[in-house]
């Protein structure tokens, strides 16, 4: 972390310069003002008065500039530290492998890389501030009072104590209670964002009331811990206020008995009292700034974490592997989830020669997509090897490899942006011509055109508007942009109807005939075209062959035949 | 004497603004459960965030006031401890004012006295601070709790159509967001805005009776603060807006990076995505360095000011109690009296856009409590119901003019299995909605058991009907509470059963705690086919007369599914059922078959009577298993 702050420490030690500077001169005020009572009021002579109180114009000015420059200059510092930060975050999250993603969660990346930095950058600038000024009013202020009297001492031994127990006390108690209203909190909301969205189930089932209750349990909860807040703040304001207005009663009257000693004057006494209020206020600064840095801290681990973690799938060394077309082997594959003990596929091996369609079905949970998902290394196998052009796919850099590979996923995924900008993603190279002829073989190009503003209707407010079909065709006709030498669809058509299916399937025959294709579905009537079809069961291929050959030798086949063509098929 | 009474405000400003931060980002996460759109209303209640002002404050804070004047016990406590509080505040630098005089001209016998008096003052005005703390703590607490209740009740009895036509992330913004903006400002500053007002009041009195010219004199720069801060905050707000839109652009770009990694990833996106993320980070980073630096100044500048202030009272006190208009001991009372006085009203200044964005969201709290309810009304039907089901000529458009059912009728007579199939759009779903009293009807009738439904409570409607959905449903709960949603006193042995019918059981067996587990944010842990297992098994538990499946099992691959089927035919032996279904293969042995086409019945009749019609249902059909023939 600290080396992210390297680059602008010095920024941020002029600020904290200018900071002493704006502290100094509140604490040289209170003198300029027993100057003006002790020599000037009493001694009659008022144009003393004035000169000083010009003199102290001048200097609340100087104090002014001194708080604005510092704020300027710590603000440069913090903000920038925080960009840093922010953009390296963001890098190697880009460049985490999924199952790193999948560790960290989604959410909790997102919140690492925004408002975890915000954390921290504010702890930074709060340390140079807060601490700075905290810092300078406890020990300038303090010399300054003790300067005025010796005796003032006892005072300053007497309230300190008891404000440090009173932050400490509230530090203490405060974190838990934070952390647990936090909690309460996301509790409540997560219930109501549940009833939102499932309100058809609720009134289906009968059961607002049994969510009312459960809603009012969350709530008392949050009330409850709200209050506990609520009173452990009220502590805070109060105590304080008396031990400093006890601390202001005593001064006066050790500063009464000293002024009765001729020992100091008048001014004198009223500028401690200043003084002491000036560095117990230092002092109350204190509980935010550990507030800060509570936070801060919690924050910069978050951050270190993610920064620490190295992703997993790295480059392979070799650069420029000859293209042969776009051929796929597996040799002996077996596959776990990092961090599961389930073995999702149990030796698996099959070639895919280039320009030949293979096709892959199988229950739901039986490893189709997790098989594909080995190819471009979203994943690394557990044993055996994976082949791309001959090669090792760990061999490989990731850019190269991934650039032979176009995958259409399982989910839709869609970016804000326009239809145009979601496609082009394919390749960003590609002309207009290109595009629309993707678009037109994935079978988007008619609803496409029916859009608003057609190619350019932005993607997020068409969000709820696209179903899940046009998503899924818009997502095809990405992965059909791309100049790639494999064409991987991965259960991609499943909410198409089964018509407009059909003439995709039939528009890839012919135009893309000479890319290899790796086609995952559910349903047979997609499968039974390809080359060859891989029939998946609990992690294992327990056929391959074509659909006749299938019919005749392959169990699970003819079971998932009969499933969806049962009865009627065979009438047609 | 500068900070004496000041401290409060920014201490708890920054305690309870770290709560307020993190409950917006926490409003975001959950967002992103129920919709992942990008054009989000979040983030609202921050720190220099823009502000929104309410259309009618004055409404606004009547409807407002009614919560409070419900615990007008506890309001009437806190005034008077206010007042008390107050005077003594008001009274201190008073006692001050005459010990340094006493000391100053010599009488030290008296000034214990004085100091005396002086301390009780000081304790009892900080143990009534404590009482108002308190008080003001249980207040908010109760308000607060009774807002967010009379909320979700209305969200739950609120019509679907309300859910259907507003975004779920308004809602949920109203819900949260809004809720969250007023239960801070109500709890933290509160008292404090009350309070500092009759202390106002009192610090003027109190200088006035002093001297109105020295008063005079330093409200000016008071005065002087205040313009400042009106006129800053105004320019600073522009920056502060723009910071925000690009933060939250920020966000939506790692939220939707992140979500979409997998996109990035196969498409060598990452380089790319980085480079357009930098750009936003440093215009942030620049927008937000000024912003920050106006904000930033505002500090600084009003410590200067109060510092003038400070000068102002030294140097004209002097001058006036070298006239002998004053004593010295009045100088150091208008010191602090400076303080008290200017301390509201810069809170006032601080908290200002802060209750604007609370009144702002109050109204649209209230706007969503004053929605219509639900109608659940409607007398009880017969037990047992048969389900016989009729719809007469029944239309119904969800936007006017444009219909969505036309004259629709159909008649299933009890413990038939009825399909509904067509296009997507052609209104299959829109039928369950009407059955479910989700919508009304424009005109026709809908018959149960040969009575009208909105003659039947939508309670005992419901009841009668399990439903399984298209969109797969779960709470964040276990699996059992999940199963057993629709009652809680249901056996083990009945949930053994209906697990092994609806093919639940491997799935639960293979969780780590089997029916105990928790699902995580709304059961997202699981495949949507698994999903789908659940809600039917939930279906199956429910044991309904009418059994609604809406593409229940499009998830679930087909041998999985002709598995289910089986136990659903068991299920649906004795019950009316309506099924919805893309896959024909599903629906073949229904008694009747429906084909539906923008609204309309267009063709009826069993699997084999309209294969042999070569009709719509033909050409469905046909499409089905293109690629077999040919």
């Amino acid at each position: 972390m600290l080396k992210f702050l390297k680059k602008y420490w010095w920024i941020g030690l002029i600020g904290s310069l200018f900071m002493v500077g704006e502290v100094l001169i509140d604490l040289i005020q209170p003198k300029m003002m027993a100057q003006i009572v002790d020599e000037g009021i009493l001694k009659g002579n008022e144009g003393l008065v004035w000169s000083v109180g010009i003199r102290m114009i001048l200097v609340v000015f100087l104090g002014g500039c001194c708080g604005i420059l510092s704020g300027v200059f710590v603000n440069i510092c913090s903000q920038h530290f925080g960009n840093d930060l922010r953009k390296a975050l963001f890098h190697r999250i880009m460049n985490f492998s999924f199952e790193q993603i999948d560790d960290f969660t989604v959410g909790s990346l997102i919140t690492r890389t925004t408002s975890d930095v915000t954390q921290v950058q504010n702890m930074v600038s709060q340390l140079i501030r807060g601490a700075v000024r905290c810092m300078m009013f406890f020990i300038a202020g303090s010399s300054f009072l003790l300067s005025l009297n010796v005796a003032f001492s006892r005072v300053l031994m007497f309230t300190l104590p008891i404000i440090l127990l009173e932050i400490a006390f509230v530090v203490w108690k405060s974190g838990p209670l934070f952390t647990l209203l936090q909690k309460r909190l996301d509790r409540v909301n997560s219930v109501i964002g549940e009833n939102v969205a499932s309100e058809r189930v609720v009134k289906a089932f009968v059961q607002e009331k049994s969510e009312i209750e459960k809603f009012r349990q969350s709530n008392r909860d949050l009330a409850d811990s709200r209050f506990q807040v609520q009173l452990l703040i009220s502590w805070m304001r109060p105590v304080m206020n008396i031990v400093l207005n006890t601390a202001t009663v005593t001064i006066i009257y050790i500063g009464g008995m000293e002024v009765e000693a001729r020992r100091m004057e008048i001014g004198s006494l009223m500028a401690a009292i200043t003084y002491l209020s000036q560095i117990l206020s230092g002092m109350m600064m204190m509980a935010m700034i550990f507030q800060t840095i509570t936070l801060g801290v919690a924050s910069s681990k978050r951050i270190k974490e993610v920064l620490a973690s190295v992703p997993v799938i790295q480059d392979g060394k070799e650069g420029n592997i000859e293209k042969r077309g776009g051929s796929i082997e597996f040799k002996n594959v077996s596959f776990t989830y990092p961090g599961h003990h389930h073995e999702v596929l149990k030796d698996i091996s099959f070639t895919v020669a280039p320009g030949q369609t293979l096709a892959i079905i199988g229950a739901t949970g039986s490893g189709k997509s997790t098989l594909v998902s080995l190819i471009p290394r979203f994943y690394d196998v557990t044993e055996g090897r994976v082949l791309v052009d001959g090669e090792d796919v760990k061999n490989f850099t990731l850019h190269e490899l991934r650039d032979r590979i176009s995958f259409a996923l399982q989910k839709s995924e869609m970016f804000s942006g326009s239809i145009e900008h979601n496609i082009m993603i394919g390749n960003p190279e590609a002309t207009e011509d290109e595009m629309i002829s993707a678009a037109k073989v994935a079978q988007a190009h008619e609803f496409i055109l029916c859009q608003p503003d057609s190619y350019d209707t932005p993607v997020a407010e068409a969000g709820m508007s696209l179903s899940g079909g046009q998503k899924q065709r818009i997502a095809i006709s990405r992965a059909l942009l791309r100049p790639a030498e494999i064409l991987i669809l991965d259960d991609s058509t499943s909410a198409l109807d089964l018509g407009t299916e059909a003439r995709l399937f039939k528009a890839l025959r012919g135009d893309y005939e000479k890319m290899t294709k790796i086609i995952i579905a559910q349903r047979i009537a997609t499968v039974m075209r390809a080359d060859r079809i891989a029939v998946m069961d609990k992690g294992r291929i327990v056929g391959m062959g074509t659909h006749k050959e299938l019919m005749n030798s392959c169990d699970v086949y003819r079971e998932i035949y009969d499933s969806q063509l049962r009865k009627g098929g065979a009438k047609v | 004497m500068s900070q004496q009474l000041n401290i409060r405000a920014e201490s708890v400003g920054i305690l309870s603004m770290s709560s307020k931060q993190s409950s917006s980002q926490n409003w975001k996460s959950i967002s992103a459960v129920p919709q992942p759109s990008l054009g989000r209303r979040g983030m609202r209640g921050n720190m220099g965030a823009p502000i929104e002002k309410a259309r009618d404050r004055k409404g606004t804070l009547k409807r407002l006031w009614k919560y409070f004047r419900n615990e007008w016990r506890y309001v009437l406590l806190l005034c008077v401890t206010i007042i008390l509080g107050v005077t003594m505040g008001v009274m201190a630098p008073r006692f001050q004012a005459e010990g340094i005089d006493r000391i100053k001209n010599s009488e030290p016998g008296s000034l214990k006295r004085v100091l005396i008096l002086m301390l009780t003052a000081y304790v009892i005005y900080g143990l009534s601070t404590l009482l108002q703390g308190f008080i003001s703590a249980k207040l908010s607490q109760r308000v607060i709790f009774r807002l967010r209740g009379d909320l979700f009740c209305k969200i739950t009895n609120l019509p679907i159509s309300y859910i259907d036509n507003h975004s779920h992330g308004d809602i949920m913004s109203r819900m949260t967001n809004d809720a969250e903006n007023i239960a801070s400002i109500v709890s933290s500053s509160l008292s404090s805005l009350l309070s500092g007002m009759l202390m106002l009041v009192g610090t003027i009195a109190m200088m006035l009776s002093y001297s109105p010219l020295l008063t005079m004199l330093s409200c000016s720069t008071v005065m002087l603060t205040v313009l400042f801060t009106t006129n800053i905050t105004g320019y600073m707000r522009k920056y502060f807006v723009r910071r925000q839109k690009l933060l939250g652009k920020l966000n939506g770009t790692v939220e939707e990076m992140v979500t979409n990694t997998r996109t990035v990833t196969a498409y060598n996106r990452q380089e790319a995505e980085v480079r357009g993320f930098s750009e936003t980070a440093d215009e942030l980073t620049k927008t937000g360095i000024i912003a920050e630096i106006i904000g930033g100044s505002m500090g600084p500048v009003m410590n200067m000011l109060s510092n003038v202030s400070f000068v102002v009272v030294a140097v004209f006190g002097a001058r006036f109690a070298l006239r002998g208009d004053i004593s010295i001991g009045v100088i150091s009372a208008f010191i602090i009296y400076a303080k008290q006085f200017s301390r509201p009203i810069n809170e006032l200044a601080q908290l200002y856009g802060q209750i604007q964005t609370a009144l702002a969201g109050g109204e649209r709290i209230f706007e969503i409590l004053d929605e219509k309810e639900e109608d659940k009304s409607g007398g009880s039907i017969v037990q047992p119901v048969k389900g016989v089901i009729e719809f007469r000529n029944v239309n119904f458009s969800y936007v006017p003019g444009k219909p969505v059912i036309r004259n629709f009728s159909l008649k299933v007579s009890s413990g038939k299995k009825i399909a509904l199939v067509g296009s997507t759009g052609s209104g299959k779903t829109t039928i369950i909605n009407l059955l479910m009293r989700f919508y009304h009807v424009d005109s026709g009738e809908i018959l149960l058991d040969g009575k009208s439904i909105y003659d039947i409570s939508t309670d005992e409607l419901r009841d009668a009907i399990g439903i399984v959905l298209q969109d797969t449903v779960l709470f964040t709960d276990t699996i059992r509470n999940n199963l057993c949603y629709a009652s809680r006193d249901i056996t083990q042995e009945e949930l053994d059963e209906a697990a092994v019918s609806s093919h639940c059981d491997d799935l639960i067996a293979n969780l780590t705690n089997g029916y105990d587990t928790v699902l995580e944010s709304s059961g997202s842990n699981l495949s949507q086919g698994q999903r789908q297992l659940l809600t039917i098994c939930r279906a199956f538990l429910s044991k309904p007369s009418i059994l609604i499946l809406d593409e229940a099992t499009s998830s679930v691959d087909t041998r999985t599914e002709m598995c289910i089927q089986d136990a659903m035919t068991e299920l649906m032996k004795q019950r009316t059922s309506l099924i919805i279904a893309h896959r024909l293969s599903t629906i073949q042995d229904a008694d009747e078959i429906i084909v539906m086409d923008h609204g309309e019945i267009v063709e009826s009749g069993n699997h084999e009577e309209l294969l042999a019609k070569k009709g719509r249902y033909h050409d469905l059909y046909m499409t089905q298993f293109a690629g077999q023939e040919t």
